[in-house]
């Protein structure tokens, strides 16, 4: 077992609420009796206006985690707290009320290829339309909102596009937008960079950050490449074999902290 | 604390690709692995009992070619005498392929909903198989006959057995383009915590749209076919009119027929052609 780089937090820190939005203890998960644990007595904070990079080799349980935060991961034991809502003692229809307050990206988008790229967008309001939409109408005041949060995105000049006929990081622009649209309390951002190019990535992580800033919301970002998460993020958070080995402020932290994250062991290297 | 130097990368032999499998796939030409062999030979075996019980025979196909010519020479020259009876029972044929398909396409849609694994649960999905199942098991002629005894003669009763038809034939295809959409983005509405309508409505339906415009196309083209041969029941259309020139011996007339039907199926596949290259 690795043990935990922790760094102390700076004397001066930037202002920070008391109350984590998100509060994760003693988590552990496994998907079925008979398999290894996924997660393993992880800890986290995610507090609002941070913008936090989850970094980790594949298979090390960043998207696991992520799951667990909407309910879809089963949480074996520990505490999943997302705003007030105890994630583990909830039913399914509870379920969809939670994520609803939780924007999504990921990492092919997930666009609806053929709709346009205001569709998408409004999508992200499908929770509190209930029947109105049932022709695919939408009420003007969402309309107006989406079109405003195109606007944020720099991408209002393609609202009428296919949204397939968008490129790569225009594509998760619109998906970010469609994260926006839900009014989210927290935004969960899976692997968003990783089929972008280095340009687009630094665009979007821009928009990210910026957003966890003016909205004052939490925004989990995993990544992979190290520049970006260092570059990009208020704080890392390293998983390796489900347990989180480092964590602190990216002022703080350099390759050198970072390297057991993505350290292989021979075990892993004949398995590869 | 960890130090790079100490988490570096150790180093380990790289996997290996096993010499005999290597030298296997090396080679131009390698013996077919015994269960290809088998499967082969139960194949041929399969088809050429088949071709015994049906009294294929390409021998007897050769002696008949000459009654084969004879019968087409006779129906030289085409007659174009009733070319007003002929349009009329075209453009019945077409109505009834009009109908048949957009009832034939809805109804199959709703089915579609209840026969598709991502969309509809074990207590509905099976019964819906079951149901399309049942019905393309049926040949079309006796649905078309069942009708006639309920509704009479005519092209009505033509449109309901289309209708019916389509479901069994069509009703698998929608279920199946409905089931084989991306994943994504379902997962992206799931988490926007939409409900079970508006993932279909907004994400499975949008994706399948143009398979389904596509297969209801091709519906409509077999069904513009299928039109003529329910007529031999008095299901309406042109069927009854090539069955009584068949029976009169009227071959000019015949081939009038068979002709505007080959430029009518022909204008509609190019039609439908254009319109699935627009949507896809």
């Amino acid at each position: 077992m690795t043990t935990a780089t922790v760094l102390r937090e700076p004397a001066v820190a930037a202002p920070r609420p008391a109350q984590p939005h998100v509060h994760v203890r003693d988590l552990t998960v496994r998907y079925a009796a008979q398999d290894p644990l996924v997660l393993d007595g992880v800890h986290l904070d995610l507090f609002p206006g941070e913008m936090v990079a989850l970094l980790g080799a594949s298979g090390s349980g960043k998207s696991t985690l992520m799951k667990t935060l909407t309910g879809f991961a089963p949480v074996t034991s520990g505490t999943v707290r997302v705003g007030d809502t105890d994630l583990t003692a909830l039913r399914r229809g509870q379920l969809r009320t939670l994520r609803s307050d939780v924007g999504q990206v990921f990492q092919q988008f997930n666009l609806i290829g053929r709709l346009s790229v205001l569709t998408n967008v409004l999508t992200g309001s499908l929770h509190r339309a209930g029947a109105v939409n049932l022709l695919g109408t939408f009420r003007g005041a969402d309309r107006r909102r989406a079109l405003a949060l195109l606007d944020r995105v720099g991408i209002a000049h393609k609202a009428d596009a296919e949204a397939r006929t968008l490129s790569g990081g225009q594509q998760q622009r619109v998906a970010i937008a469609r994260a926006l649209m839900q009014e989210p309390t927290l935004i969960l951002a899976d692997e968003p960079v990783a089929s972008l190019d280095p340009t687009m990535s630094r665009t979007v992580l821009e928009l990210l950050q910026s957003i966890a800033r003016e909205e004052k919301i939490p925004v989990l970002v995993s990544l992979h490449v190290l520049p970006l998460a260092l570059d990009h993020s208020d704080r890392i958070v390293g998983l390796r074999h489900g347990e989180i080995v480092v964590s602190g402020r990216t002022d703080e932290l350099d390759a050198d902290h970072l390297a057991p994250v993505y350290e292989v062991d021979a075990a892993e290297g004949e398995e590869e | 604390m960890a130090t790079l130097e100490a988490t570096r990368r150790r180093s380990v032999p790289p996997p290996t690709l096993d010499p005999r499998a290597r030298e296997r796939m090396e080679r131009a030409f390698h013996v077919p692995r015994a269960r290809f062999l088998v499967g082969a030979a139960a194949a041929i075996v399969i088809v050429l009992w088949s071709a015994r019980g049906a009294e294929f025979d390409f021998l007897k196909l050769g002696e008949g070619a000459g009654s084969m010519a004879e019968f087409v020479v006779r129906m030289f020259p085409p007659d174009f005498s009733k070319m007003d009876t002929i349009l009329l029972l075209l453009v019945e044929t077409l109505q009834m392929a009009i109908v048949g398909t957009v009832l034939g396409a809805g109804l199959s849609l709703f089915v579609a909903f209840g026969a598709a694994s991502t969309i509809a649960p074990a207590w509905l999905y099976y019964p819906c198989r079951w149901t399309m199942n049942v019905i393309r098991a049926l040949p079309d002629l006796v649905i078309a006959l069942m009708f006639v005894s309920a509704v009479g003669l005519g092209p009505f009763a033509g449109i309901l057995a289309m209708t019916i038809g389509s479901i069994g034939s069509i009703g698998k295809i929608f279920a199946e383009a409905m089931e084989a959409v991306d994943r994504g983005p379902l997962t992206a509405m799931e988490s926007v915590g939409a409900s079970r309508r508006q993932v279909i409505q907004y994400g499975i339906l949008p994706q399948a749209l143009p398979m389904l415009t596509s297969y209801t196309l091709l519906l409509f083209e077999g069904n513009v076919r299928g039109a003529t041969i329910l007529g031999l029941v008095g299901a309406g259309g042109i069927g009854l009119e090539l069955t009584t020139a068949m029976n009169r011996y009227d071959y000019g007339h015949l081939l009038a027929m068979v002709l505007c039907i080959i430029v009518l199926v022909t204008i509609i596949d190019q039609a439908s052609a254009i319109i699935r290259k627009r949507i896809t």
